[in-house]
């Protein structure tokens, strides 16, 4: 090997393994998923979380598919409803869809006026390496329901995990639709 | 006198009857009111057990909910093996997927010298991905291809032991993790109808070789590190290492390879990174007077990935260098121009922008492409040898790739190659592939 190429493959080596140093010692003792509780507790701290199961009828159904642009894979829809003090602080949606062969549940909370607060992976059954990490999630972040809320648009695609990222942005508009819908209709 | 009787009679009659009357009333009200508490009662706990029942099917459908754990005895009754009934007892743990992609070739009549090449149409892989949760922590993954429509092979097949969510232990046949597409290899991924020379020569995809390992990410770092068997350098050629991977079968393991990348996103759409690959190739094969030859092999590349409004920019540069390159050829009796190098490089850029990428297309997308590539097998020669002048390469692609949906993908390209050997022959290719 020659000199140059002994220093540079050195110097990389010593740099990967400063990274793996510096990864393990970020290494969180948490083991799996943020679970829905954890999550909201966190989003919405000190309120009151009301759980609710929405049966939606076939004309919000309608509504919310014409708003998002996207299918509603189903008329059950798990929301969280966020208090403090009496007043509402906040909602949460489940959405539950396949990225590959295999599903993917986010909690997506949203602020009082229907932007995306902050999303939670709550179930992720592919292999991990395609999830969606925190930072490309929080690209959602204060955004409304738009045509620019799209991929190759204000939102950027993950490099290797084009599925995962297909996937969330199609759930992101489903909850952003069906919330100005459930909304309208309170 | 009888008729003061009657109507006495008829009056007490009528009081008896209305008091009856009003009794039964009563009763009937009490009773409706009885039948009424009861309904609200039942519609009441009815509206119980259908939440109680949303929530329970809405749960199990998150996936968040790992189905029934079975004790011994539940096990013992079901007559199965412990491991034959685990099907019973986690989400259903088998998963499938796959791609694959077909290639038509027309080649110019004749290369810069006038040489002729064939027209080549080639089902060139079909791939299934087979995959079992064993539970939250072991996971099996594995990739069996048909290549060319005859050939089996393993591409991949690993165990992963997943400790947290920052760092997983990998241990099997894996794919090296150098360059872009060697991970990455399905034909929606990158593009162009064929893979990039340098992929394909310097870093020889799809590279898999038996070892283990660590994986995982932190925040915006992805790493992965592994401990593979090295390459058989007796296979070796001017063309690159494509000949020197051993894919897992009966591989020679005296000498083994540190191969590993680090990966960093500093925001969403945007990748940089570097891998490395270094490890002995002589496998105690190669011999100059009876002394053993390590030819240490060692490959890094630089490489980069920019996603932003539709635009698609990725570059790499490969190097790669081999030491006692000169037994080594001795050793296979290679003389002249035909040797192996000393050293090789080699990297590409590549341009594409989705047109329908700002506008609502319903996930179609067309997207034109051009690669400025330059690829040197023999950069530096040993003492003796003398360089090809066919191995140092430029090829230009320009082309377009239509994607009806995200998961199948036509590209159409034409790829113009020179070398100072006159000898490049242009390339017009057609690719159909899929991944589900």
């Amino acid at each position: 090997m020659r000199r140059n190429d002994k220093l540079l493959g050195g110097f990389i080596t010593l740099a990967m393994v400063t990274c793996l140093l510096s990864a393990s010692v970020a290494i969180e003792a948490q083991s799996g998923l943020i679970t829905r509780d954890e999550a909201l507790a966190a989003i919405f701290p000190e309120a009151n979380i009301e759980s609710k199961r929405v049966f939606l009828t076939a004309s919000q159904i309608d509504r919310a598919e014409n708003l998002a642009g996207e299918e509603l894979p189903s008329a059950l829809i798990a929301r969280y409803v966020a208090r403090r003090g009496g007043e509402i602080v906040g909602r949460a949606y489940i959405d539950t869809h396949i990225v590959r062969t295999k599903r993917e549940s986010l909690l997506i909370s949203l602020d009082v006026n229907g932007h995306v607060r902050r999303i939670d992976v709550t179930a992720f059954l592919e292999p991990l390496e395609y999830k969606a990490s925190e930072l490309w999630l929080q690209q959602y972040n204060r955004r409304p329901l738009g045509d620019d809320l799209a991929l190759q648009r204000a939102i950027r695609p993950i490099a290797g995990a084009t599925l995962t990222a297909l996937a969330t942005n199609t759930a992101i508009r489903r909850v952003l639709a069906l919330d100005q819908v459930l909304e309208q209709d309170k | 006198m009888l008729v003061i009787l009657l109507v006495f009679t008829f009056m007490g009659m009528s009081q008896l009857s209305a008091v009856s009357s009003d009794k039964l009333d009563d009763a009937a009200e009490e009773a409706i009111e009885q039948v009424d508490n009861q309904q609200s009662v039942d519609l009441e706990e009815l509206r119980r057990r259908i939440e109680v029942l949303a929530e329970e099917i809405e749960s199990l459908r998150s996936g968040e909910v790992q189905q029934i754990q079975l004790s011994e005895e539940d096990i013992r009754s079901l007559g199965l093996a412990p491991s034959a009934a685990s099907a019973y007892m986690r989400d259903a743990g088998i998963s499938f997927a796959g791609y694959g992609e077909m290639i038509y070739k027309n080649y110019s009549e004749a290369n810069q010298s006038g040489n002729i090449k064939g027209t080549k149409f080639d089902f060139l892989r079909n791939v299934l991905y087979v995959g079992y949760r064993f539970n939250d922590k072991f996971i099996f993954n594995s990739e069996i291809e048909v290549e060319h429509a005859k050939e089996i092979f393993l591409e991949f097949a690993y165990i992963d032991y997943l400790a947290n969510e920052n760092l997983g232990f990998r241990g099997g046949l894996l794919l090296v993790p150098v360059g872009l597409v060697n991970e990455f290899h399905e034909p929606t991924v990158f593009f162009g109808a064929d893979r990039p020379v340098t992929e394909q020569r310097i870093i020889p995809t799809t590279w898999r070789e038996n070892g283990a390992g660590v994986y995982g990410s932190v925040n915006n770092v992805a790493y992965r590190a592994y401990i593979v068997n090295g390459f058989n350098g007796s296979k070796f050629s001017s063309a690159g290492f494509r000949g020197g991977r051993q894919k897992g079968a009966k591989a020679k393991a005296g000498n083994m390879a540190f191969a590993g990348r680090v990966d960093v996103t500093p925001m969403p759409g945007v990748l940089v990174g570097a891998s490395l690959y270094s490890g002995g190739s002589g496998q105690g094969d190669i011999k100059n007077n009876s002394r053993d030859f390590n030819v240490q092999t060692s490959i890094f590349d630089l490489h980069g990935q920019v996603q932003i409004r539709g635009f698609d920019l990725r570059g790499l540069y490969a190097r790669s260098s081999i030491s006692d390159a000169l037994e080594l050829n001795q050793s296979l009796g290679l003389t002249g121009a035909n040797g192996v190098a000393e050293t090789m490089h080699g990297g590409y850029v590549q341009v594409s922008y989705n047109l329908l990428s700002q506008i609502r297309s319903f996930g179609l997308s067309l997207a034109p492409y051009i690669r400025y590539e330059k690829v040197d097998t023999q950069a530096t020669m040993p003492v003796g040898f003398t360089r090809s002048l066919s191995t140092n390469a430029t090829f230009r692609t320009l082309g377009v790739e239509l994607k009806p949906i995200q998961n199948i993908v036509l590209k159409v390209d034409y790829t113009w190659v020179s070398n100072q050997a006159q000898s490049g022959i242009n390339q017009f290719s057609i690719n159909m592939g899929y991944a589900f």
